[in-house]
């Protein structure tokens, strides 16, 4: 529930603060330009801080009869206010090395003049003034409880800056930047409320006042020597006020950065001298930061947080109107008494509804009474006899938003009937606690007197429509609902599907494996490791095939089943066939670029991706391990694998043979012989891809643990983290 | 003849052209004000030249460059307002209380002991507004003297250069 309040309170600020926050920032990127204008204004004249005050003092009064005053502004811009000695006031830059004119100070364009009224009042004055500081300090609760959220998200105050998983667009970046622009955000709100306040009298800065004797000074020694203005330099000046007149009793006011001083004129002795408070001290860095004075530096980065505000504003309003499309249910048609299945439904962002909602929409097209809901309104049901939860897991093994009472519903709420149940979860292989949500509610469901288990829990990685499909056909041969999974409508949008054409296709070898080389009829950007996704009419039913790129063909290796839809619709295409398909990027399964080092592990047509991979010039280090059943198996691919050791894209090849000899070698046997590549690959922050079945991939990792935490006395976890370990795998 | 009419229209030109650039005489003076310690936003200061019949004449200085708060000076504004003179080289920042500030302001000399006056009208956000903070005849003694203020400024000082 905590998370929800601070989520409710972020989106709830964002909806209230929107307009004056978006005008705030779209002035402020305009704004941001202004301090960048003005740095590169031909005024600086270096060595200013080798410069004391008495020089520039004696320098002007060289040239003009009459100065007013000298001013040093952020820039450290010299101006000065004079009379010339043909009587002409002069007003501008100097050069403080030697009195002259720079120029004048050019006009603030009517571009900022208007901008920065909006930005301060929206043109509304007092009133404005007000409205932009709530917006500024509602921007900084919006930062504060994002902190929170990311926090909590993270699972920890010292994770804050681990890694995040990559679900969707919008979320991602709002993370990511979210986390780097949170001090330039906290700052830039910060100090405007501040200035806000300055301006509304919430807070005073109050000045101590000057107080002269002139009784006493009236008889001052000249004693240059110990002169402010000898020890000033003029970087730390900001304004010297010349005497009114030669009048005894005219004296200098010299204001420096932090405090302010009477100067005798003649004697050069402190009348009297103020500290500026600290409310001037804060109000004078208020103002730098917010606006950016004086340091081109600061005022991009300024420029580039309010570009991510307005990039927070969209992604915001994206994932809240995105998770509102899909946290709503169809319509209910018959009532939760009088259905036979009940469908509930655990989701955090509402990624799973859609699936829920196909499945509800199917078995409801062949004339079952279905029930669907969410977890939290778990009740009596009278005539049910199935129950499926599909639910999503939240941060470490927590139950999603929509889900947090059902445990403790589920033995309160007691049922009529038996019900037979299943439970799905959905997850990301990426967290550590994959599903363990929905293990929490399957274990629940197993103890509970009122419910049996129709099948074992069943897990879902990224939402993938594939698997959900397999569950369902598995679900409906148990319960017989006769559902239809090709009419399970999952996906929304249009597949833009491609033509291909079939440029070569081999015999089946030894074990019923082919290799399939396709063409794109148009141009195709894609990548070895990323996935070919086709639907068979037959029975319209996704398969994916990871995409070995070579000579910029797809290659895929086969595998052909006895009664396989897919690998049949393959097998049997001529060369120069036409066929429909899509690629899927799969940039985690793509060659990371900054790595030098690789190991490819794969079995049987697990080699698919790596065809490609070792064909590539970059990186410079590779390894391919296969394993395979005999040497008639390895055939297929040897011309392949031939020519890159030659070519020397490809560093060594290492293969074990199962059928070949009595022991029978898999690639993990070989593995372990290996260990000092592998330690080696790891220890440089190279990287191990892993393609093939799920079982060799276990023990491939099995393998692989034990040789980090022998050879590098750390887990494998360390490098899976590291994304040193790539997997693809079915 | 021809060399006549060129002649006459040249005398006639250069007469135009002369009396557009002739400038009277006037003289820079450089002014003071000093404000007394309110508390609040800085002052925005009007500093305009009166002729004898009490109406405005010209704006010498303004203290305060945000025009936006230009109508808080309510009866210079009524002036400047309508005939929006170019100021921008006549103004300068906003004084708060305590605070004084020097600016020069160029007075042609024929206004001096004829009648002319100089005001100061003070207006302070969300506070009073004086339309007379300041104001005397322009005499040649005046013009080198401290006056003492009624409202936001506690004096000025005028001094020739």
């Amino acid at each position: 529930m905590i998370i929800s309040i601070w989520r409710y309170s972020h989106l709830a600020l964002a909806i209230t603060s929107f307009v004056f926050v978006f005008l705030a920032t779209v002035t402020g990127i305009v704004l941001a330009f202004q301090p960048i204008s003005e740095q590169i204004q031909p005024f600086k004249i270096d060595g200013i801080e080798h410069l004391n005050v008495e020089q520039t003092v004696a320098t002007f009064k060289k040239q003009y009869p009459e100065i007013i005053t000298i001013e040093v502004d952020a820039n450290q811009f010299v101006s000065a206010s004079v009379i010339t000695k043909d009587g002409k006031s002069l007003n501008g830059y100097f050069n403080p090395k030697n009195a002259s004119f720079l120029g004048e100070k050019p006009e603030v364009s009517n571009l900022f003049k208007f901008t920065t009224n909006l930005h301060r009042s929206l043109f509304l004055k007092g009133v404005g003034r007000f409205f932009v500081g709530l917006g500024s300090f509602l921007l900084f609760l919006i930062a504060v409880t994002g902190s929170i959220l990311i926090i909590k998200r993270q699972s920890g105050i010292k994770k804050f800056f681990a890694k995040v998983v990559n679900e969707d667009f919008a979320q991602y970046w709002h993370v990511i930047l979210g986390r780097l622009s949170l001090i330039p955000i906290l700052i830039i709100t910060l100090t405007g409320v501040y200035l806000s306040l300055l301006k509304f009298d919430v807070i005073e800065e109050k000045k101590e006042k000057h107080t002269i004797d002139f009784q006493t000074t009236a008889e001052v020694e000249i004693k240059p020597e110990t002169s402010v203005f000898k020890t000033t330099t003029l970087d730390h000046v900001e304004t010297l006020e010349f005497p009114f007149s030669t009048d005894e009793e005219d004296y200098f006011t010299l204001k420096l950065k932090n405090k302010e001083l009477l100067v005798h004129q003649y004697s050069g002795q402190v009348l009297s001298e103020v500290k500026n408070p600290i409310v001037t001290f804060l109000s004078n860095w208020s103002l730098v930061l917010h606006t950016g004075k004086g340091s081109i530096l600061w005022s991009i980065i300024l420029l580039i947080a309010c570009i991510n505000i307005l990039f927070f504003i969209y992604s915001g309003f994206k994932m809240t109107i995105d998770r509102r499309k899909k946290t709503v249910f169809p319509k209910n048609k018959f009532t939760k008494d009088n259905a036979d299945i009940v469908i509930l439904v655990g989701s955090e962002t509402g990624s799973t509804y859609h699936l829920a909602t196909a499945f509800f929409k199917a078995l409801l097209d062949k004339g079952n009474r279905v029930f669907i809901s969410d977890l939290n309104s778990y009740t009596s049901y009278k005539s049910a006899s199935q129950l499926i939860v599909l639910t999503s897991t939240y941060g470490e093994g927590e139950a999603p938003i929509n889900a947090k009472k059902f445990l403790t519903l589920l033995n309160t709420v007691k049922q009529e009937r038996l019900i037979h149940y299943a439970v799905v979860g959905f997850g990301s292989l990426q967290y550590p606690e994959y599903c363990k949500y929905a293990q929490l509610v399957d274990a629940n469901l197993q103890v509970h007197k009122q419910f049996q288990p129709n099948m074992e829990l069943f897990k879902i990685h990224n939402q993938s429509e594939t698997e959900f499909k397999n569950w369902a056909t598995k679900w409906n041969n148990i319960v017989a609902s006769g559902l239809d999974i090709a009419n399970l409508k999952v996906s929304n949008k249009p597949r833009k599907e491609q033509l291909f054409t079939v440029v070569n296709k081999t015999e089946t070898n030894i074990d019923n494996t082919f290799l399939i080389t396709l063409k794109p009829n148009k141009k195709l950007k894609f990548k070895s490791g990323d996935l070919l996704s086709v639907i068979p009419k037959k029975d319209k039913i996704e398969r994916l095939y990871s995409i070995g790129k070579i000579d910029g063909n797809i290659v895929i290796s086969v595998k052909k089943h006895e009664f396989g839809v897919c690998s049949n619709y393959f097998y049997n295409l001529k060369k120069n066939a036409q066929i429909k398909a899509v690629i899927n990027k799969n940039s985690n399964f793509n060659v990371p670029k900054k790595a030098q080092s690789f190991i490819f592990i794969s079995n049987g047509t697990g080699i698919g991706p790596f065809l490609g991979m070792i064909q590539q010039y970059k990186p410079i280090t590779k390894h391919l391990f296969w394993g395979g059943r005999t040497q008639q198996s390895l055939k297929l691919y040897k011309n392949t694998i031939d020519s890159s050791l030659k070519n020397n894209t490809l560093t060594s090849f290492n293969v074990a043979l199962s059928q070949e000899t009595s022991d029978k070698v898999y690639v993990q046997d070989i593995l372990e012989k290996q260990y000092t590549i592998i330690a080696d690959v790891l220890n440089t922050k190279g990287v191990i891809m892993i393609c093939g079945s799920i079982a060799m991939q276990n023990q491939v990792l099995e393998v692989l643990n034990k040789i980090t935490t022998e050879k590098l006395q750390q887990p494998l976890s360390v490098f899976e983290q590291n994304k040193q370990i790539l997997t693809d795998c079915y | 003849m021809k060399n006549f009419k060129l002649i006459f229209s040249l005398a006639v030109l250069s007469l135009v052209m002369f009396s557009f650039s002739k400038i009277a005489p006037s003289t820079k003076y450089k002014c003071m004000v000093q404000m007394t310690n309110y508390t609040g936003e800085g002052a925005y200061i009007a500093i305009s030249l009166i002729n004898p019949e009490g109406e405005y004449e010209k704006t010498l200085y303004v203290q305060g460059d945000d025009e936006e708060w230009y109508h808080d000076i309510t009866q210079w504004w009524k002036f400047q307002g309508k005939v929006r003179t170019n100021i921008d080289a006549l103004t300068g920042a906003t004084i708060s209380g305590g605070e004084r500030a020097i600016s020069v302001i160029e007075i042609e000399d024929s206004k001096i002991d004829s009648g002319y006056s100089i005001r100061f009208e003070t207006a302070v956000e969300d506070q009073e507004y004086y339309t007379k903070d300041v104001e005397f005849l322009l005499t040649s003694e005046s013009v080198k003297s401290k006056k003492e203020g009624t409202g936001f400024i506690r004096y000025i000082r005028l001094m020739p250069n």
